[in-house]
Parts: C-alpha cells; sequence; structure tokens
C-alpha cells in the first residue's frame, strides 16, 4: 500500500468505533432500574434510616472507586495516595460546614467559633480560614485544590517517567504524610478525633443529589474511556513505550486522567463530608487509598461497572459482617486481596463478562458479525496486511 | 548553638542507622529480587515480637537476632511459596497480594499476642551511655545501631558481592532467560533471596525492638520510611541504601530541631519527589540499557 492509501484511515477507524454506541440500551435499562431503586430507598426505608446513610457513603465510596478505576484500569498508573484528594475535598467542606455550625451554635463559653479550635487554645478563628464561611467558595476549593496538587504531583513525576512502583511509593507516603499533619494540628483539624457535630445534609433531595453526580460520573468516565482519549490511554497502559514512538505525548495524557481522577476523588469526598457529617483522618490516609484500589479490584479493573460492584458488594459485607468478628473480617480482606490477584485478575465484573463474551462467540449470529467484519477490515485495509493474508483474527 | 547542632547530627545518625536497618531488607528483596513486599514493615514487626518471645524467655537482643531471622526468613519462604513466586512478572500486583500479606499478620500476631504492647530492653552492656560533647548523654544503644548497620550492608555485600549464591543472583537479575538457559535455577535463587530479605527484616525487628514498644501496627512507618530511603538512594547498588538513609535521616533530624516532625517529614517528602526528579531512579539507580 502507498502511503497516499493509508491516509484515510483514520476516518475509518472512527468509524469502527462509531457502531458502538456510548451506552448500550440494556446498560441504560439495568442502571435506570438501580438508580430508580437507590431513588426510592428514602420512601422505603424512612429518611432517618442507618441503610440509607450506608447508601448514601457508597456512592461515595463507588465514585472514589471509579477515579481509581480510570488511572489503574485503563491508564496503568497505581496510585496508593487517592485518599489525599478524597480527603482534603472532604476536610474542606466540613470545616466550612462546622464554621457556619459554630456561628449559629456558640460554644460552651459563647465563642463563635468550631468548639475543637477552643480545645487547642484557638481565641478566634484563624485568618486562613475565613473565606471557608461561604460553602460555595468551600466547595470550589474543595474541588479544585485537589485538582491543581494531582496536576504539580503530575507535572513532577510523570513528565520525568516516573511511574509504576516508583508513583505508588510515593503517593503512598504522600498520604501517610497528610494523615499524620491532620494528627498533628488538630487546633486547624481536629486530629484524631476529626470534624463531628455539624449540619449534614442527610436526607432524600441531596441523596438524588449524590446520585446525580454518580450517573454524571459514570457518563463523564464511560465517554472518556469510549473516546479517542481512551484508547492511547489503554495503550499507555498496554505498552507506554509503544505509545510514546506512535508519537502521544504519553506524560500529558497521564497528567490530565490523573487530574480527572484527582477531581473526581475530591467529588466524592465533598459530598461524602457533606453526606456523613463526620470527617477523621482515616479518610485521607493509605489504608483506605488502599481499600479502594480493592474494590476497583474486585469489581473489575478496566469496567466502570466493576467501580460500582466493588464498592457496594465490600463495603455492604463489611457492614453485615465486622459488627460480629472485627477481626475475621480483617483476615477476610487481607484474603481477598491475595485471592483477587492471583485467581481473579479481572474482577468479578471482568470475570461474568469473560464468560458472557465467551458464551455469545459460540451464537451463529456473532460468527456471521465476525465475517462481516472481517470482510470489512479486509475491504478497507484496516487490518494488517499480513494478519489479512493468512486469515488470522483482524484486531 | 554548634553544640546543638553536632548533637542534633550525632542523632541524625542514629536515625539513618534506623532507616538502614529497616531498608536493607527490603533493599534485598526489592532492588535485587524486583518483588515490591508491601508486607516488609509486618516482617519488621514479626522479628520484634519475636524478640520479645526471646526476651520473654530470658535471652537479650544478642539471643533475639539470630533468632529473628530464622523465623521471618521462615516467614518468607511460606510467603514466597504460597503467594509470590506466581506473580514474579506483575509487580503492581504483587505490591496488592502482599498488602493482604501484611493485614492477615498483623491480624494472626494480634491473635496470638492480643492486643498489648510489649516491651523489649535493650541488654545490660548497651545500657549506659558516653559524653562525646557537653552534657548530652549518647546512650551506648545508638552507638550499637550504627554499628549494627554498618554490620548488616557488610554482611549483604559479601552474600552479594562476595559468594557464589551472590554470583548467581545478580546473574538472574540481570538476565533471567539467559541464566536459565546457563543452568541457574531461577525459581531457586528467587526463593533464596526472598528468605535472605526477609530474615534482614526479622533481624531489623529485633534490633529495633528496644527502642520501640512492640505492637502489631509498629511495622508500616518503617515499610514506607524504607520505601523512600530505597526511591531516594536507588536500588542499583547497596551504596544507595547508606545514602538515602543518611540524607533523610540527617535531613528529618535537622528539621525537626528547627519546626517539628510533622513538617521535618512534609519538607523531606517534598525534597525526596524533587530529588527523584533529577534522579528518576535513585541517587544510585540502576540504569538499565534498553
Amino acid at each position: 500500500m502507498s502511503a497516499s492509501a493509508k491516509q484515510p484511515q483514520i476516518i475509518k477507524s472512527k468509524r469502527v468505533l462509531r457502531r458502538t454506541p456510548l451506552v448500550s440500551l440494556s446498560t441504560v435499562i439495568v442502571s435506570a432500574f438501580i438508580v430508580a431503586a437507590i431513588g426510592s430507598l428514602p420512601y422505603l426505608l424512612g429518611s432517618g434510616s442507618y441503610v440509607l446513610l450506608l447508601t448514601g457513603k457508597f456512592l461515595c465510596f463507588t465514585i472514589f472507586a471509579l477515579s481509581i478505576d480510570l488511572i489503574w484500569g485503563f491508564t496503568g498508573i497505581l496510585s496508593l495516595g487517592q485518599a489525599v484528594y478524597f480527603g482534603i475535598g472532604a476536610y474542606l467542606v466540613a470545616l466550612s460546614l462546622k464554621i457556619n455550625y459554630a456561628m449559629d451554635h456558640p460554644t460552651r463559653y459563647g465563642h463563635k467559633f468550631p468548639d475543637f479550635m477552643e480545645w487547642n487554645g484557638l481565641t478566634a478563628l484563624p485568618k486562613f480560614m475565613e473565606p471557608l464561611i461561604s460553602t460555595p467558595f468551600a466547595v470550589i476549593c474543595a474541588l479544585m485544590i485537589p485538582a491543581l496538587l494531582a496536576f504539580i504531583f503530575g507535572v513532577i513525576t510523570f513528565k520525568r517517567h516516573i511511574y509504576g512502583v516508583y508513583c505508588a511509593v510515593i503517593t503512598l507516603a504522600e498520604s501517610l504524610i497528610l494523615q499524620e499533619f491532620i494528627i498533628e494540628y488538630q487546633a486547624y483539624t481536629g486530629g484524631f478525633n476529626g470534624i463531628t457535630d455539624y449540619s449534614n445534609y442527610v436526607g432524600a433531595p441531596f441523596l438524588w443529589f449524590m446520585l446525580a453526580v454518580t450517573v454524571a460520573c459514570f457518563l463523564l468516565a464511560r465517554a472518556l474511556t469510549h473516546s479517542r482519549i481512551g484508547t492511547v490511554l489503554k495503550s499507555i497502559r498496554d505498552n507506554d513505550l509503544r505509545a510514546e514512538f506512535m508519537g502521544y505525548n504519553v506524560a500529558n495524557y497521564r497528567i490530565f486522567v490523573f487530574c480527572i481522577s484527582a477531581l473526581m476523588s475530591a467529588t466524592a469526598g465533598a459530598m461524602y463530608a457533606a453526606w456523613v457529617g463526620i470527617v477523621s483522618f482515616l479518610d485521607a490516609g493509605p489504608v483506605f487509598s488502599v481499600e479502594g484500589v480493592i474494590w476497583t479490584a474486585v469489581g473489575g479493573r478496566a469496567t466502570l461497572v466493576g467501580a460500582f460492584v466493588g464498592a457496594f458488594l465490600i463495603k455492604g459485607l463489611e457492614f453485615l459482617l465486622s459488627g460480629l468478628l472485627a477481626d475475621v473480617w480483617q483476615l477476610f480482606m487481607g484474603a481477598l486481596f491475595i485471592i483477587v490477584v492471583l485467581w481473579m485478575p479481572d474482577g468479578i465484573v471482568g470475570t461474568i463478562a469473560d464468560w458472557v463474551r465467551a458464551w455469545r462467540r459460540r451464537t451463529i449470529k456473532q460468527i456471521r458479525e465476525d465475517e462481516d467484519r472481517r470482510a470489512f477490515d479486509q475491504q478497507h485495509d484496516w487490518a494488517p496486511a499480513g494478519a489479512a493474508k493468512t486469515g488470522e483474527e483482524a484486531p | 548553638m554548634t553544640q546543638a547542632l553536632l548533637s542534633q547530627f550525632l542523632i541524625g545518625f542514629s536515625v539513618a542507622a534506623i532507616l538502614a536497618i529497616s531498608a536493607i531488607g527490603l533493599a534485598v528483596i526489592f532492588g535485587v529480587a524486583g518483588v515490591i513486599n508491601m508486607a516488609h514493615g509486618q516482617f519488621i514487626m514479626v522479628g520484634a515480637y519475636t524478640a520479645a518471645v526471646v526476651g520473654q524467655m530470658g535471652g537479650n537482643t544478642f539471643w533475639a537476632i539470630p533468632a529473628s531471622f530464622i523465623v521471618v526468613a521462615l516467614l518468607g519462604l511460606v510467603v514466597e511459596r504460597a503467594v509470590i513466586q506466581w506473580i514474579y512478572n506483575r509487580p503492581l500486583e504483587t505490591l496488592l497480594a502482599t498488602w493482604g500479606v501484611g493485614i492477615i499478620l498483623e491480624v494472626v500476631m494480634k491473635l496470638i499476642f492480643g492486643p498489648q504492647l510489649y516491651y523489649v530492653g535493650s541488654p545490660r552492656v548497651l545500657g549506659g551511655g558516653i559524653r562525646l560533647i557537653g552534657r548530652l548523654p549518647y546512650p551506648y544503644y545508638r552507638l550499637f545501631l550504627i554499628g549494627m548497620a554498618i554490620l548488616m550492608l557488610a554482611a549483604t555485600f559479601i552474600v552479594l558481592y562476595r559468594t557464589n549464591f551472590g554470583l548467581k543472583v545478580r546473574a538472574v537479575r540481570r538476565n533471567r532467560v539467559i541464566s536459565g538457559c546457563l543452568g541457574i535455577d531461577t525459581a531457586r535463587i528467587d526463593m533464596l533471596i526472598f528468605m535472605f530479605g526477609s530474615g534482614l527484616a526479622g533481624v531489623a525487628g529485633a534490633v529495633l525492638a528496644p527502642i520501640k514498644s512492640v505492637s502489631t501496627t509498629m511495622g508500616f512507618t518503617y515499610a514506607v520510611n524504607s520505601y523512600m530511603v530505597l526511591v531516594l538512594g536507588g536500588v542499583g547498588n547497596l551504596l544507595g541504601v547508606p545514602t538515602g538513609a543518611g540524607l533523610i535521616g540527617q535531613a528529618e533530624t535537622l528539621l525537626a530541631f528547627k519546626y517539628n516532625s510533622v513538617i521535618g517529614e512534609l519538607l523531606v517528602f517534598i525534597f525526596i519527589v524533587i530529588a527523584i526528579r533529577v534522579f528518576p531512579r535513585g541517587i544510585f539507580g540502576y540504569y538499565e540499557r534498553v
């Protein structure tokens, strides 16, 4: 083939991609059912029930797992410090709500600033926290500061080809340090006790809002991974050197997806603080970060639904089991890490998807479609010349 | 002022020694065997518990060192055979699996020894201290730690560079396939080097037990600090460990003296991130030609 004949291939590849819609009809139906089920929970259980509170929490965890799925499942960056962004988002919103709460509910000695600051010897709200009185501003900060931090971190590391193990270790240290920072500066962060006792937004309207944000995050992630950018991200995950040789700026793609992921984590954290009404240093720590990774791994890496399945399944099981046997639950979690890595690297959703694919492949319809596609590919020189001639399956 | 700085400098040396002691086992496992062992801190913890048991049976640290080496090396053998041997070629998943191993070890030790803290006394020989400068005593045990760090580094150096086994280890690390073709049992080498590294982690636990109360959660910080030492120092060469430990230890001590320990850690972390921008694989990194 001459060079000019190969030119329009990009357009054709678009045509091939466009064959699958952004969201298939069956997915829409199933997710509509799930959304309706979660959305109607306040009516089924009453708006003060514990299960409702848990469901809202799990929605935040789902977004958190989704953010990890984007960078780990699709781009191959294993970050063990994703809770840093979750924690910063959560703490900023919680601080803002707490400051506002304290203005209406004076402390024991009549001060109008958060009680934990009083205990730690402050006499007035610190100057740098005054902007947080405005909750919308605090929310904007809660989303933008993590994104900015992720950008700085990405520029420092990814531009120098630092990823893989090194990235994992550095992010782990990052979240450990944030945790220690929160404990040490208890006058400003509440320390070990965290931030509690403020008016949180638990109730049906906020649950629907969280549901809407979750759906929006899923759609965003789906659009991102389904686009050309997503294809590049997957190629970076599979072989970053080759992607670099193809002319893609691997570092920029990594930074971009890392920022999006941090933004999602921060969103989850901000909603978590507003919903649950308690934020502690554990929500910014390494253990929570790794927990998010294991939700993603159990649900299924590189499948967006996996984030939802993993977070709801593991946290749900923990809620059911850990009350009875806390140590055994820990043991089970440890074993789960090993089992998933050794026997189920694709996670629950990935494994089921494999079964479905294998079952479908056997049906005549699929065979016909495959033949059609192969003919299409051959006709348009989409497949590599060698592969088409020897009759191998086109990529 | 100079006296205060000088004494901080000496304290920094002992902090660096602690870092080096905890990192040396990881340098073998991570640097030479290429396994990202997230359970390293828990291995140290098991070593410390072994020292506590030895202490209750009447032995001191000198007895605990070989005991911990053997116990944790056997633990390493079990972990390697059960989990790690299947996932050598998937580094990031090794990380997750060994994290699981760490959780299991913590729970099991908690079930065996209970949630209370254990205290291990330092040997009577190392009880006192000397006055190096002014009136500030410098405990003998700190000097012992510095000596121990040097001793462990020397032992590792001898094993890796002066024995037949070490030669094979380095060959496998350079080129696994060719080493296998030349008749080296690569799986066995992997197993043995993992055992050796685990044993060193156990020794670290035994040596560090007297300076810190022994609990099931004591290991995690050591593991993260060890990784930072290796990230800064690099794993291409054993010199990375003392370099990384020395820089981090001194910097952290001085900054903790000037501000406080958390600010010190934060600044050291920023310093490390900037440093690896200059040396992406650490100062003594293993820069392989692709």
